[in-house]
C-alpha cells in the first residue's frame, strides 16, 4: 500500500468516526431548522417589529425566492446569467398587463406569470445556450436590457413608459384577500417554502445530478449519455419560471411596476446572492437574499456609503470565501444524502442487496446481434478528421470483434484519441461511417451513442471533481433511467425505485473496482490512480457492451497496472469488448487479442499481439528505428 | 567535466498526488542527458519544475551550483535554462517571425544587435523552412516546422542547456530523423548542454551520452546511454526488446 | 444626405468611445480571461476627474492654459488618474481572487463596480453634474456645403483615431506588443521565454484604464452632463463591440467599437432614438449566434 492510499485511508476511517459525532451534529441542526422556523412564524408578532420591518421579512423572501431561481440556473447547472431580472420584469408586466386591461384575477395570473416568463426563455435560450460562460454572461445582460428598455418605450400603449403600471390587485383568494404587510409576509414565505421542498427533492434526483454533472464537466457529462443541451434548457426555464412567479408578487404586494425595478443592478444582485451563499446550496441562498436585503437596511443612516460597503464587501468575501458562506457539503451526508427513501442504515447492507440484484453477465441485444452477423461489435470505415488544414485522422478503419480486447497503438500525437472521439460522438467526422453491432451511429450525439452500450473513459480524467464517487458512478446509470421533472420534483414511488435502482447499480459497480470505501468521498480528493479506475466504473454504471478506454494505465505503477490488467481481463469474462489505446507494451501484449498500429491519422498494421511486435514498419514507426 | 544542472531529491505535487519522489540528476556541462519513460511517468513534471512552472515541494534544482529556487520562473531563460515545451507550443496567431524575436526577449537587452543577427542567421541554416515562412502565422505550420520553430524559438537566446520535451512527438519518422539530426548538429556546432526527454528512447539514446528511466516518479534506473542501450529491463520496456524475444 | 453626414460624424465620434473602452476590455480578458466588469466605472471615473480638474479653483487650469490647453491638462491628469486606480483595482479586488477560478473573479468584478460607481456618488454626488461651458470650446467649422462639424467633435475623433492607431502600432508592430499576445495566447511559454507576466498585467491594467478615462473626458466635454453610473452603459456597448470584433482581438475590438457607433448612430437618425440599444443588443446576439468568435476572430477548438 502506497503512502498517499495509507494517508487516505486514515482520512477516511476519521471521517467516519466524525458522522458518530453528526447524529448528535445533526440533532443541533435539527434544532437550529425547528428554532429558525419558529423565528419566522412569530416575527410579524415579535415586539419592536413595525409594519417597516415585516416588509423587510416580505424582501427577503422575494429575494430568497429570486435567488433560488437563479440557483438552479447559474449554481446547479453552471451557467452564467446576468440577465435573471428581465424573467422577473416579464412575470411582473405579464401580472399588471393582463390585470389591468383583462382583469384576470392575480392567483390565476401566478402561474400564468411563470408560464410567460418560461416561455419567453425557451425562445430566447434556444439558440443560445450552447454558448460558453462569457459569451452567455453578456448575451444575458443584453437580454435584460432589450426587456427593460421595451418596457421602457412603451410598446402599443402597453407597459406605459418610465411611468410603469398602477393599480394592480391584490391576490384574493375568494374567502380572503392577501392585503396587509403581514398577510404578505407569510403569503411570500409559504410560496418559498413550497419552492424549496420542490427543490430539494430535485436537487436529490437524476435530473439535479444531470445538472450538477453539467456543472463540473460538460463534455464528460455528455459522453456519459447526459443530453447536456435538454438539461440546461430545462434549468433555464424552471429558473426563469420562478422569477416570473416573484414578478407576480412583487406587481400584486406594490400594485405598481416601473421599468426601475428591474435594472441590470437586479441581476447583479441575485448573481451575488448565488455567489455568496455558495453555488447550489439552498440554504446558501436563502442566507445571501437575507445578507443582501438586510444589510443595505442596517446601514441605512450612511445612506450614501452603503452600497459602497456592499461593493467592497464582495470583493472581502471572495478573497476570504470563494466558495461562498454556505457551500453544499456532500462528502459529510453519506448515502443518505442521495435522498432516496428507506435506504438500510448500514451502507454495507445496501451492497449486498446491490451484489445479489447485480447483473453478472453483459446483456446481449436480441435483434442487433443478427444484424452484426459476423461478430464485429465496432467498425470505422474510412473515417477521416481535419484540424484546420492538419490531418488528424485519415481514412481509418477499425474492426473491433465482440467479446475481444483490441487495442489502438501508435506514437503520440498518432491521433489516436481523436478517432475515439470520433467514435464517441464528440466530434462527427468529415467522411467515413462508424458502425455499432451494424448500425451507423457517426451522425449520433455522444449522449445518444452511450445508451446503445458503447462507453469510454478520457485520457486526462474527467470525472466530476466535486461530487462523490458514488455520484459519478451513478452517471453512467443516467441514460437508461426515464423519470423526469414531476416525478423528481414529487419524489414519485416509481422515480424513488428507480434512483433505488440506479444506486445499486452504481455501488455493484463501484465495489466491483474496489472503490466502494470510497463512496462518499469527493472524486477530487482521490489518488490518481483511484480516480483513473472509478473512470472505469463511471463508464460501466451506463451497462455498456462495448468500453472503450484512453490510456487506462498511464500514471499507474506496476502494482497498479497488473490489477488493471486483472480487472479487464475479469470484464472480458463477464462478456464486455474492450477497445484501448496503450502505451505500456506490457499491457498490450499481455492482454490484447488484436492490435492495430496507428500512425500520422493512417493505419500501418492490425495483427496478433506478437506478430505486431516482428513487423519493421511498426518497429521503425513506433518503437525506433534500430541505428 | 563540471556539473552544469544538478537536481538533488526533488519533490513535486500536484495536490495530494505526488508527481516526483525524490529524484536526483547530474548533467555535466556540454552532455546530452535523456530521460525516457512512459506516459505519466513524470517526465514533463521534471522540466516544469527545473523551468520554474510549477513550485517544488522539497528538494533543489542547482544550474552551476546556484539555486534556482530564489529566482522567478521567467528569470530563469537570462540565466541560461531554455524549456522546449511538449506539443511545440508555438504562438499560433504571432507570425514566425514574432516567434523568433520573442525567443531573444530575455537576452535582447544584454546581447549586440550582431550576435542576435549571427544567431538568427544560424537558426535559419538549421531550419531553412523557417526563413522561407518567416511572415506566416506560425499556427499554419505544420506540425514538423512548428517543432522546428519551438526549438528555433529556444535557441535565441543562446540558453546554456536546452531542455527538450519529446521534440518527435506525433511527427512522421522522417521528420523524426530530421529532428534528431539537427538536435545532434545544435550540439556539435554550439556545445550546447541537452536534457532531453523522449518516448522514442532508441532515438534518445542513440545521441544521448547519458540516460535516466524515470518510473512513476521515480528514478528507476540510470547510466551511461551505451549501457542502457543494452540492459535488459530497458530494452524489454522500452527499446521492444520483446520482440526479439517473441521473435 | 445631411442626417447622414451628421449621423457619420456622431457615430465616429462615439465609435470611438466605444472602441478606446473596448481596448481596455480587450486587453484585460486577453491576460486575465474577466471580463472587467469595473471597466465602465473607470471611464465614469475618467469622466469626473476631468470635470473635477476645468472646475477646480473656479476654472483656474482655463484660466492659465486656455481653452485647449486645459483640456491637454485635465486628459493628462484623467489618464493618469485613472490608469493608478486600474492597478490599485488590480492589485486589491483580482490578484487575491484569481487562484480561487473564474467565478469568484466576476463576483469580485461586480463588487468592484459596485464599489467605484458607489465611491463616484458618495464624492460627486447622486445627480448629474455638467462640464462648465467656459472650458469647453465651442468653435466650428464648415466642412463642405452647409455640414457644418465642430471643432472639438473633430478634435475628439482624430486623437481617438491617433490612439487607436499609436495601440494598433504597438500591439501589433513591436516586440513588447506581440510579448503582450503571446502571454494572452500561453502564460507558460511566455514566462519560459523570459516574459514577466505581472509586468504584463500592470501594463494592461494601466493603458486599458488610462484610455477609458480618455473617452471619459472626451464624452464629457461633447455630451456636458456626466453622472455617476454614466460608465455602465457604455462599458456594456464597449464589451459587445469587443464581441463584435473577436473577443481578446485588439484591432478587432477597435473597428467593432467604430462599426457598432456608426450603426447605432445610423439607427438612431434613420429609424428610432428609442429603440437603438435594443438594436445593438439584437446585433450582439446574432453574432453570437451565427459568428461567435466575431467577425474577425479565429476558430478555435477545444480539446478533448
Amino acid at each position: 500500500m502506497s503512502d498517499v492510499t495509507r494517508n487516505f485511508l486514515q482520512r477516511i476511517a476519521r471521517l467516519q468516526k466524525r458522522s458518530a459525532f453528526s447524529a448528535l451534529d445533526k440533532r443541533i441542526q435539527w434544532g437550529l431548522l425547528a428554532a429558525l422556523a419558529v423565528f419566522m412564524l412569530a416575527y410579524p408578532f415579535l415586539p419592536f417589529i413595525n409594519n417597516y420591518w415585516i416588509d423587510v421579512g416580505f424582501f427577503v423572501g422575494i429575494y430568497a425566492l429570486l435567488g433560488l431561481s437563479l440557483n438552479i440556473i447559474l449554481g446547479e447547472v453552471g451557467l452564467f446569467n446576468l440577465g435573471q431580472a428581465a424573467f422577473y420584469a416579464i412575470g411582473a408586466y405579464t401580472t399588471a398587463i393582463l390585470y389591468t386591461q383583462l382583469h384576470i384575477p392575480i392567483i390565476i395570473l401566478l402561474p400564468i406569470s411563470a408560464l410567460v416568463a418560461g416561455g419567453f426563455a425557451y425562445l430566447v435560450a434556444s439558440p443560445i445556450i450552447h454558448l460558453r460562460g462569457d459569451y452567455l454572461c453578456i448575451v444575458t445582460i443584453g437580454i435584460g436590457e432589450i426587456v427593460r428598455i421595451t418596457a421602457l418605450n412603451n410598446p402599443f400603449g402597453l407597459t406605459n413608459g418610465a411611468n410603469g403600471i398602477t393599480g394592480i390587485g391584490n391576490p384574493d383568494f375568494g374567502l380572503f384577500a392577501v392585503r396587509t404587510s403581514t398577510q404578505f409576509y407569510y403569503y411570500i414565505w409559504i410560496i418559498v417554502g413550497l419552492v424549496i421542498l420542490g427543490l430539494i427533492n430535485l436537487q436529490k434526483s437524476r435530473v439535479g445530478r444531470a445538472w450538477n454533472y453539467i456543472r463540473e464537466d460538460e463534455i464528460a457529462a455528455e459522453a456519459n449519455g447526459i443530453d447536456v443541451r435538454h438539461y440546461k434548457l430545462l434549468a433555464f426555464v424552471i429558473g426563469t419560471a420562478l422569477a416570473g412567479i416573484a414578478g407576480n408578487v412583487f406587481g400584486s404586494k406594490f400594485m405598481i411596476i416601473s421599468p426601475s425595478n428591474f435594472t441590470f443592478m437586479e441581476s447583479c444582485l441575485l448573481f451575488v446572492i448565488v455567489l455568496l451563499g455558495g453555488l447550489g446550496s439552498i440554504p446558501g441562498s436563502l442566507l445571501g437574499a437575507a445578507i443582501i436585503v438586510i444589510f443595505p437596511e442596517i446601514f441605512r443612516q450612511f445612506a450614501t456609503y452603503r452600497m459602497l460597503f456592499f461593493g467592497a464587501i464582495l470583493i472581502i468575501m471572495m478573497i476570504f470565501r470563494p466558495e461562498g458562506i454556505l457551500p453544499r457539503r456532500r462528502e459529510r451526508t453519506g448515502l443518505r444524502g442521495l435522498g432516496i427513501r428507506k435506504l438500510p442504515q448500514d451502507e454495507g447492507k445496501l451492497l449486498e442487496e446491490a451484489l445479489q440484484k447485480a447483473p453478472k453477465k453483459v446483456e446481449k441485444p436480441g435483434q442487433a446481434n443478427a444484424a452484426s452477423g459476423e461478430g464485429i461489435a465496432l467498425e470505422t470505415q474510412h473515417v477521416s478528421m481535419n484540424f484546420g488544414g492538419l490531418v488528424a485522422v485519415n481514412k481509418f478503419d477499425l474492426k473491433v470483434r465482440e467479446g475481444e480486447i483490441t487495442s489502438l497503438i501508435g506514437p503520440n500525437g498518432a491521433g489516436k484519441t481523436t478517432l475515439f472521439n470520433v467514435i464517441t460522438g464528440i466530434y462527427r467526422p468529415e467522411s467515413g461511417k462508424v458502425l455499432f453491432e451494424g448500425r451507423e451511429i457517426s451522425n449520433l450525439k455522444p449522449h445518444q451513442i452511450i445508451p446503445r452500450g458503447v462507453a469510454r473513459t478520457f485520457q486526462n480524467i474527467r470525472l466530476f471533481p466535486s461530487l462523490t464517487c458514488i455520484e459519478n458512478v451513478m452517471s453512467g446509470a443516467h441514460c437508461h433511467a426515464h423519470h423526469g421533472l414531476w416525478a423528481s420534483i414529487l419524489h414519485l414511488p416509481a422515480q424513488q425505485r428507480e434512483e433505488r435502482h440506479i444506486l445499486n447499480l452504481a455501488a455493484y459497480r463501484l465495489h466491483q473496482v474496489g472503490l466502494w470505501e470510497y463512496r462518499n468521498e469527493l472524486a477530487r480528493n482521490l489518488p490518481y490512480g483511484k480516480q483513473k479506475t472509478l473512470e472505469i466504473a463511471r463508464a460501466l454504471a451506463s451497462s455498456p457492451r462495448l468500453l472503450i478506454l484512453d490510456e487506462p494505465s498511464s500514471g499507474l505503477n506496476d502494482a497498479e497496472t497488473e490489477e488493471l490488467m486483472g480487472l479487464l481481463t475479469r470484464l472480458v469474462a463477464e462478456g464486455f469488448t474492450l477497445l484501448l489505446i496503450e502505451h505500456d507494451m506490457n499491457v498490450v501484449m499481455g492482454i490484447s487479442n488484436s492490435v492495430t498500429v496507428m500512425e500520422m491519422g493512417t493505419k500501418i498494421a492490425e495483427d496478433l499481439p506478437r506478430k505486431i511486435y516482428n513487423n519493421p514498419k511498426v518497429i521503425e514507426a513506433y518503437l525506433g528505428k534500430e541505428e | 567535466m563540471s556539473t552544469l544542472l544538478s537536481v538533488e531529491n526533488l519533490t513535486v505535487a500536484y495536490g495530494a498526488v505526488e508527481a516526483l519522489k525524490g529524484i536526483s540528476l547530474e548533467i555535466p556541462e556540454g552532455n546530452i542527458a535523456a530521460v525516457l519513460g512512459a506516459n505519466g511517468a513524470g517526465k514533463t513534471t521534471l522540466l516544469k519544475a527545473i523551468s520554474g512552472l510549477i513550485p517544488i515541494k522539497s528538494g533543489s534544482i542547482k544550474l552551476r551550483g546556484e539555486d534556482l529556487s530564489r529566482y522567478p520562473a521567467f528569470h530563469l531563460s537570462e540565466m541560461g535554462i531554455m524549456h522546449v515545451p511538449e506539443g511545440r507550443r508555438v504562438f499560433a496567431t504571432l507570425s514566425v517571425e514574432e516567434n523568433l524575436n520573442l525567443g531573444s526577449w530575455s537576452t535582447r537587452r544584454k546581447t549586440p544587435a550582431q550576435d542576435l543577427q549571427r544567431t538568427m542567421e544560424w537558426i535559419y541554416t538549421l531550419f531553412p523552412i523557417l526563413k522561407v515562412r518567416r511572415k506566416q502565422l506560425a499556427g499554419t505550420l505544420s506540425g514538423g516546422e512548428q517543432q522546428m520553430l519551438s526549438i528555433g524559438r529556444g535557441l535565441v537566446s543562446q540558453p546554456k542547456i536546452l531542455l527538450l520535451d519529446e521534440p518527435s512527438l506525433g511527427l512522421a519518422p522522417v521528420l523524426v530523423l530530421e529532428i534528431f539530426r539537427v538536435i545532434r548538429q545544435i550540439h556539435e556546432e554550439q556545445g550546447v548542454t541537452i536534457l532531453l526527454v523522449e518516448q522514442n528512447a532508441r532515438k534518445a539514446l542513440g545521441i544521448a551520452n547519458y540516460g535516466y528511466i524515470l518510473e512513476t516518479g521515480k528514478i528507476a534506473l540510470h547510466d551511461a546511454a551505451e549501457a542502457l542501450k543494452t540492459n535488459e529491463h530497458v530494452k524489454s520496456a522500452y527499446l521492444g526488446g520483446q520482440a526479439a524475444r517473441a521473435g | 444626405m445631411d442626417m447622414f453626414y451628421e449621423q457619420l460624424v456622431n457615430g465616429l465620434a462615439i465609435g470611438s468611445f466605444y472602441a478606446l473602452v473596448a481596448i481596455g476590455y480587450s486587453m484585460v480578458y486577453g491576460v486575465m480571461k474577466l471580463i472587467n466588469f469595473a471597466h465602465g466605472d473607470l471611464f465614469t471615473l475618467g469622466s469626473y476627474l476631468g470635470y473635477t480638474i476645468l472646475v477646480a479653483g473656479s476654472g483656474w487650469v482655463t484660466g492659465v492654459f486656455g481653452v485647449w490647453g486645459g483640456i491637454v491638462v485635465s486628459i493628462l491628469g484623467a489618464m493618469l488618474g485613472v490608469g493608478l486606480a486600474g492597478l490599485a483595482l488590480e492589485r486589491v479586488a483580482y490578484k487575491p481572487v484569481y487562484k480561487a477560478g473564474r467565478l469568484p473573479l466576476v463576483v469580485s468584478a461586480l463588487g468592484a463596480s459596485i464599489f467605484l460607481s458607489n465611491g463616484i456618488m458618495a464624492v460627486w454626488g447622486p445627480r448629474f453634474q455638467a462640464y462648465p461651458m467656459t472650458s469647453v470650446p465651442s468653435g466650428s467649422l464648415v466642412l463642405f456645403g452647409d455640414f457644418r462639424i465642430t471643432v472639438l467633435k473633430l478634435v475628439t475623433i482624430i486623437i481617438s483615431l491617433a490612439l487607436m492607431a499609436l495601440i494598433y502600432f504597438i500591439v501589433e508592430k513591436t516586440l513588447f506588443g506581440a510579448a503582450i499576445r503571446a502571454a494572452a495566447l500561453d502564460r507558460d511559454t511566455a514566462t519560459i521565454l523570459g516574459i514577466d507576466f505581472r509586468k504584463i498585467i500592470l501594463f494592461v491594467f494601466f493603458v486599458g484604464p488610462a484610455l477609458g478615462g480618455l473617452a471619459g473626458v472626451f464624452a464629457g466635454l461633447n455630451y456636458t452632463r456626466i453622472i455617476f453610473n454614466l460608465g455602465w452603459g457604455y462599458g456594456l456597448k464597449a464589451f459587445t463591440a469587443v464581441i463584435l470584433g473577436g473577443i481578446g482581438n485588439i484591432p478587432g475590438a477597435m473597428l467593432g467599437g467604430l462599426l457598432l457607433g456608426l450603426m447605432e448612430a445610423m439607427f438612431e437618425g434613420f429609424v428610432s432614438g428609442a429603440w437603438k440599444n435594443v438594436f445593438v443588443f439584437i446585433i450582439l446576439i446574432v453574432i453570437l449566434i451565427v459568428r461567435p468568435t466575431g467577425i474577425i476572430g479565429e476558430k478555435i477548438a477545444e480539446k478533448v
